[in-house]
C-alpha cells in the first residue's frame, strides 16, 4: 500500500498542471451540481413550505353578519379537529387609487401581536410589519405585480364618508390563503383594527371571517360540515379550502417549475458527464503508465486504488470549493425566484444536501475512474506500454487524405491526423467540447424561449394589449366609447359566468363577444368556437380536472339558476393563464338570452402597433373618478416572468461560463497529452509557430465538430426536457425558441474558444524543451 | 581547413534545485565535412548533451557551436528549428517516430515541414530512401507495427530526407538486437562513404569502431581521441578513460 500511496502522491504533485485542471473541472462540476440542487430545492413545493412556515389556515370561513354572533366564533374554535384559529378578522371592500388606477380592494385587519403560534401569519416580502396605532397599511404582493405598488408609496382610500385619505405602504406581504379564484377575492390591504375603525367607524358594515388550522389538513369538508351544523343555515357565505389555493399557486408557478426544473435536471446531467468524460479521458491517457506499473508488479486492485485514490483526493479538494462557490452564487438567481413564488429563499447549506453534493461528486469520480482504470488494468502489458489506450487507426481518415490532396499545410494535416488517429481520445475530447456546446445552447434556448413568451404573451393566453372594466357606465355606452377610442383596433367584451357541473364542480366561464377574430387566441388542440353557438374552448386545467377531452360535451348549470342546464360541446383547448387553467370560454350571445339583466363588465382591447397609451388612458379615464378603468398588458404580465427571466439569465450565464471553462480545460488537457509528439516534431524542425498552428487545428476542428453536433443535440435535449416538464406541470406545449443569430455566432465562437483554449498549451508545447522530452524517453 | 562543425570552449550547466551541475565543461572540437566521428564515454559524461548542442536542440551555457557556418549559440528558437530541418538529421535510440503517422509520412515529414511545394519530389525521395534501407514494403504501416530494427531504418530514412549536412545519431543501436544493430551500422557506414558527415554517440565499441575518429568524454571534458577501426582497442581505451 505504501507503493500505491507514494505513486498517488507523485502523480498528484508531480503533474501540477494536470492535477490543477482536473481539480478545476471538479470545482466547476460541484458548483453546477450545487446550483442545480439549490434550484430544485427552492422550486420544490414552494406553497407547502410557505404554508408550513406561516402556520397557514386550512379553512377560511366568511360569515353573514346577520346570522352569527361572537359566541358562535368561540364555539367554532372549540370544535374537535381544529387546533388553532386566527381569531375573528374584519374586512371592508373599498376602492383605492394606486398611482392613477382605481382598484377594488379588500381592507382587512390583522393582529398586532404576532408570534410563532399565530395562525396564518403574513410573509413579509419587503418592508416591515405594522406598528401599533400608526395609520399605515401592508399591501398584498399582487398589488406590486399588477400595479407596481412599492413600499414607501401612498395609496388614496375612500373613507366611509366619501373623503379621501392617504395611507403609507410600509410593507409588501404574502398571505397563504389569498385566492383570487374560488371566492373572487380582490387584492388585500392589511391594517390594524384601530386603523379600520378610523376609516370605517361603523363596525356593523364590517365583514367577518376566521381562518382555522386543522389537525387533519385533509378534513376540510368534514370540519366545514360541522361548522355549518353548528350555525344557522347559510351563516357561512363562502369558504376557502387551502388545497384550492395550493392548486392555484402551483398553476401560477408552472412556468418557474418548467424552466428552472429543466435547468436543474440538465445541470445534474452535465455534472455527471463533465466529470466522467474529463477523468475518463485523463485515465485513458495514462495507459502507457498503467502498462509500466503492471510490468513492475502492480496488481489489478492496486491499479484501481491508485487511480481512484488520486482522483478522489482531487475531488476532496475540488468538491468543497465548488460547493462553496455554488452556495455563494445561488442567491443571485434564486432569491428573486423564491420571492416570486411567495416563499423564502433556502440556501443549499443543510447537512443532507451538502452530504449529497460531496457524496455525489465522489461517487461520480469513483465510477468515472473505475471503468477506464479497470480497462487499463486488464489490458495487455506490452500493448499498453507500446501504444497506450488504443492503437492508431490503420486506415487514414478521409479528411486527412483530402487535406493532403488539397495541398493544405502539413501542420493542418498533422492536426487533423491527430484527431483521426486516436478516435477514442478524440471522441472523449469531442464529447467534452460537445457538452460545452450543449450547455451553451441550453442556456441560450431557455433564455430565448422565455423571451418569446415575454414578447408574445398570447402564448401564455394573454391575447390582448389592455383591459377595461366599467362600473356604472352602461355596456352599450362603453362599447360606443371603445369604438371611438384612439388607437383601439379591436375589442371584445367578457362576462364571467359562475358555472357548476351536475356533480357539483364549480368553476368560471368566460362568455365573450366582439372582434374575436382580431385576437391571436392560441388553440393548441381543435378549433375556436363559432359565435352564437353552444360550442366552447377549455383550458387544459379544466379538461384535466373534469377528465374531459376536446370533442366531449359538458352539461352545466349557469349562475346558480334553476333553469335547465346547458350542454356545451368542447371544440378546442386554449392556454388559460389564470385559475389553474380551469376555465371555459363560450360565446356570450348564445348564453345572453338565458341571463336577463346582466351585461359584460370587462373589455379586452387590441391596440394599434404604435398606440399612444397616455392618450388612450386619458380618453378612457379623463378624471380620477372616471367610471372606466384601464390596465395595459405590461402591467398585467406577472413579475414572476421577469424574475424568472433574470434567474434563467443568471443560471444560463453560470452554465455557459462553466461550459466554456470545460471547453478550455479540455483543450488544455488534450494538448498536455501530446507534449512528447511535439518534442519529436520539434527535433525534425517544426517551428514554434507550426506547433501552435498544429495544436490550433486539432482544437479548432474538434470545436467545429462539437458545435455542429452540439447545437442540434442541445436543442433536442432542451426541447425534450421542457416538453416532459411542461406536460408534467400541465403547462401545455412549449414553443422552444433559439435565435438563429446565436447559432451562427456559436460555431465560430466554439472554434475560437477551442483555439484560445489551445493557444496557451500550444505555446507551452512550442516552448517545450526537446532535451527534456528526449530525456523522459 | 574548413570544418563543418566547430565547437569552442563549450559549457553546459544544469541547475537542479540549488545545485548547479556541469554537464559540459569547456569542450572544443571540430568535424570536417564527410567525416564520421563517434563520441564515447561513461554514463553522465556529457555525450548526449554535446550531441544535443551540436544539433541545435539545446542552448549552451557558454562557448560556441558553429555548424556549416551557422552560429547556433546566437540563433533564436524559430531559426534553430529551420536550421535543424535543413541541416541536421537525427537518429535516436528509441526511434521517436510519430506513432499515428504511417512510415511513409514519417519519412516525408521533415521535408513537408520545410517545403511542401514539390510533393512529388518528396514522395519520390522518401520512397527511394525506404527502398535503399530495405523497408519500402512497410511504407503504409504504422511504426508500432514494425520491429525495432525496421523502425530504426525508418528513422534513418527520415533523418536523411532533407539531405542534411550532418547526421547525428544518439545510441542508434542501443535498443536493437545484435543483427539489427549491425544492419543499422552498415547503413550508416554506407551513407558516410557516400559523403554524409556523421556524428554518433554510443556506448558500444563495435559501433564506435565504424567511425573514422573516436572522441572520449569524461565528466564533461574531452579526455582523448583515437582513430576508429579497432573495437577492442576502443573498448580498452574506454575502460581506461572511465
Amino acid at each position: 500500500m505504501d507503493a500505491v500511496w507514494c505513486k498517488i502522491k507523485a502523480d498528484v504533485t508531480g503533474r501540477p498542471l494536470i492535477s490543477f485542471l482536473i481539480t478545476l473541472t471538479i470545482v466547476a462540476a460541484a458548483t453546477l451540481l450545487t446550483l442545480a440542487l439549490a434550484t430544485l430545492m427552492n422550486i420544490a413545493a414552494p406553497y407547502d413550505r410557505s404554508f408550513q412556515e406561516l402556520n397557514g389556515a386550512h379553512l377560511w370561513l366568511y360569515f353573514d353578519r346577520d346570522k352569527v354572533h361572537a359566541r358562535d366564533i368561540q364555539r367554532i374554535a372549540a370544535l374537535p379537529g381544529i387546533i388553532g384559529d386566527t381569531g375573528l378578522q374584519y374586512d371592508v371592500r373599498s376602492r383605492v387609487l394606486i398611482h392613477d388606477t382605481r382598484v377594488w380592494i379588500s381592507l382587512r385587519t390583522v393582529p398586532m401581536e404576532v408570534g410563532p403560534a399565530t395562525v396564518n401569519r403574513l410573509l413579509i416580502q419587503e418592508g416591515r410589519y405594522l406598528t401599533s396605532h400608526q395609520v399605515e397599511v401592508l399591501a398584498s404582493k399582487d398589488l406590486n405585480d399588477l400595479h407596481h405598488l412599492a413600499v414607501g408609496e401612498t395609496i388614496r382610500i375612500t373613507r366611509w364618508d366619501g373623503k379621501k385619505v392617504d395611507l403609507s405602504v410600509i410593507g409588501l406581504v404574502y398571505n397563504p390563503m389569498w385566492d383570487t379564484y374560488r371566492n373572487t377575492q380582490p387584492p388585500y390591504l392589511y391594517v390594524s383594527e384601530a386603523t379600520l375603525r378610523r376609516l370605517f367607524p361603523d363596525d356593523s358594515t364590517w365583514g367577518w371571517s376566521i381562518g382555522l388550522r386543522l389537525q387533519d389538513p385533509t378534513a376540510v369538508d368534514e370540519v366545514l360540515a360541522r361548522v355549518e351544523a353548528l350555525l344557522r343555515p347559510d351563516a357561512v357565505t363562502a369558504h376557502t379550502d387551502w388545497r384550492d389555493v395550493r392548486e392555484s399557486a402551483i398553476f401560477g408557478a408552472q412556468l418557474n417549475f418548467v424552466f428552472l426544473g429543466a435547468f436543474g435536471f440538465f445541470a445534474i446531467l452535465a455534472t455527471i458527464l463533465v466529470i466522467a468524460s474529463n477523468i475518463g479521458s485523463s485515465v485513458l491517457a495514462q495507459f502507457r503508465q498503467i502498462g509500466i506499473l503492471k510490468a513492475i508488479g502492480f496488481t489489478h486492485r492496486q491499479i484501481l486504488t491508485l487511480y481512484v485514490g488520486q482522483y478522489l483526493i482531487l475531488g476532496l479538494i475540488g468538491a468543497p470549493i465548488g460547493l462553496l462557490l455554488g452556495i455563494v452564487l445561488s442567491p443571485l438567481p434564486l432569491k428573486s425566484v423564491a420571492a416570486s413564488l411567495s416563499t423564502t429563499y433556502h440556501p443549499p447549506v443543510n447537512a443532507p444536501l451538502v452530504g449529497l453534493i460531496l457524496g455525489g461528486i465522489s461517487g461520480i469520480i469513483l465510477l468515472a475512474t473505475l471503468r477506464p482504470a479497470h480497462r487499463g488494468a486488464r489490458a495487455n502489458i506490452v500493448q499498453a506500454m507500446a501504444i497506450g489506450a488504443e492503437a492508431p487507426r490503420s486506415k487514414p481518415f478521409w479528411g486527412v487524405q483530402l487535406a493532403t490532396r488539397l495541398g493544405l499545410p502539413i501542420t493542418f494535416v498533422l492536426g487533423l491526423n491527430d484527431i483521426s488517429a486516436r478516435p477514442l481520445r478524440a471522441f472523449m475530447t469531442g464529447l467534452n467540447l460537445t457538452l460545452g456546446v450543449v450547455g451553451v445552447i441550453f442556456g441560450l434556448t431557455l433564455n430565448g424561449t422565455l423571451k418569446t413568451y415575454e414578447e408574445n404573451p398570447a402564448l401564455l393566453g394573454i391575447v390582448y394589449d389592455a383591459v377595461v372594466t366599467r362600473e356604472a357606465m352602461s355596456h352599450n355606452r362603453t362599447q360606443g366609447l371603445l369604438r371611438r377610442a384612439p388607437d383601439v383596433d379591436a375589442f371584445y367584451s367578457e362576462y364571467l359566468l359562475q358555472v357548476e357541473t351536475l356533480q357539483g364542480q364549480k368553476f368560471q366561464a368566460r362568455a365573450v363577444e366582439g372582434d374575436l377574430e382580431a385576437f391571436p387566441f392560441q388553440i393548441s388542440r381543435g378549433r375556436f368556437f363559432r359565435p352564437n353557438t353552444y360550442e366552447a374552448v377549455a383550458g387544459q386545467g379544466l379538461l384535466d380536472w373534469l377528465g374531459l377531452t376536446v370533442g366531449d360535451e359538458l352539461l352545466l348549470i349557469v349562475d346558480d339558476r334553476e333553469e335547465r342546464p346547458i350542454t356545451w360541446q368542447i371544440v378546442g383547448q386554449y392556454p388559460e393563464p389564470v385559475n389553474a387553467g380551469q376555465m371555459l370560454m363560450v360565446s356570450w350571445p348564445a348564453i345572453a338570452r338565458r341571463l336577463e339583466g346582466v351585461q359584460p363588465r370587462t373589455y379586452f382591447l387590441k391596440l394599434a402597433p404604435d398606440a399612444n397609451i397616455t392618450r388612450l388612458k386619458h380618453y378612457l379615464e379623463p378624471r380620477p373618478e372616471s367610471d372606466l378603468n384601464v390596465i395595459f398588458v405590461e402591467q398585467a404580465l406577472p413579475d414572476a416572468v421577469v424574475y424568472l427571466q433574470v434567474a434563467i439569465f443568471a443560471l444560463g450565464g453560470i452554465l455557459i461560463t462553466i461550459a466554456m471553462v470545460n471547453v478550455f480545460n479540455t483543450s488544455l488537457l488534450a494538448v498536455q497529452e501530446k507534449i512528447r509528439v511535439v518534442g519529436v516534431l520539434k527535433t525534425l524542425g517544426m517551428t514554434p509557430a507550426q506547433v501552435v498552428a498544429m495544436v490550433n487545428t486539432t482544437a479548432g476542428v474538434l470545436g467545429l465538430v462539437a458545435a455542429v453536433v452540439g447545437v442540434p443535440l442541445g436543442l433536442a435535449l432542451t426541447q425534450g426536457i421542457l416538453t416532459v416538464l411542461s406536460r408534467d406541470y400541465g403547462f401545455g406545449r412549449v414553443q422552444v425558441t433559439l435565435n438563429p443569430l446565436y447559432v451562427s455566432l456559436l460555431v465560430p465562437t466554439m472554434i475560437f474558444v477551442s483555439m484560445i483554449g489551445s493557444i496557451i498549451p500550444g505555446r507551452r508545447a512550442a516552448r517545450v524543451s526537446i532535451v527534456q522530452v528526449l530525456r523522459n524517453e | 581547413m574548413n570544418h563543418l562543425v566547430e565547437v569552442a570552449d563549450l559549457t553546459k550547466t544544469y541547475q537542479i534545485g540549488d545545485v548547479a551541475f556541469g554537464a559540459l565543461r569547456g569542450v572544443s572540437m571540430a568535424i570536417a565535412a564527410g567525416d564520421s566521428v563517434a563520441i564515447m564515454g561513461p554514463s553522465g559524461s556529457g555525450k548526449s548533451t554535446l550531441l544535443h548542442l551540436i544539433g541545435g536542440l539545446d542552448r549552451p551555457t557558454g562557448g560556441s557551436v558553429t555548424v556549416d557556418g551557422y552560429r547556433l549559440h546566437m540563433m533564436d528558437e524559430t531559426a534553430l528549428a529551420k536550421f535543424r530541418r535543413a541541416h541536421i538529421g537525427f537518429v535516436f535510440q528509441f526511434f521517436n517516430l510519430v506513432d499515428n503517422l504511417t512510415v511513409l509520412t514519417n519519412v516525408e515529414l521533415p521535408a513537408l515541414l520545410a517545403d511542401r511545394r514539390d510533393k512529388k519530389r518528396i514522395r519520390r525521395r522518401a520512397t527511394d530512401l525506404l527502398e535503399k534501407l530495405g523497408v519500402a514494403d512497410q511504407a503504409g504501416k504504422y511504426p508500432w507495427e514494425l520491429s525495432g530494427g525496421q523502425q530504426q531504418r525508418v528513422a534513418i530514412a527520415r533523418a536523411l530526407i532533407n539531405r542534411p549536412t550532418l547526421l547525428l545519431a544518439d545510441e542508434p543501436t542501443g535498443n536493437l538486437d545484435s543483427a539489427s544493430g549491425h544492419q543499422v551500422l552498415d547503413i550508416l557506414s554506407e551513407f558516410n562513404q557516400q559523403g554524409q558527415t556523421i556524428l554518433i554517440v554510443t556506448h558500444d565499441a563495435v559501433a564506435a569502431a565504424r567511425a573514422r575518429r573516436v572522441l572520449f568524454l569524461r565528466d564533461g571534458r574531452l579526455v582523448g581521441h583515437m582513430p576508429g577501426g579497432d573495437a577492442r582497442r576502443i573498448a580498452q581505451r574506454l575502460t581506461d578513460a572511465g
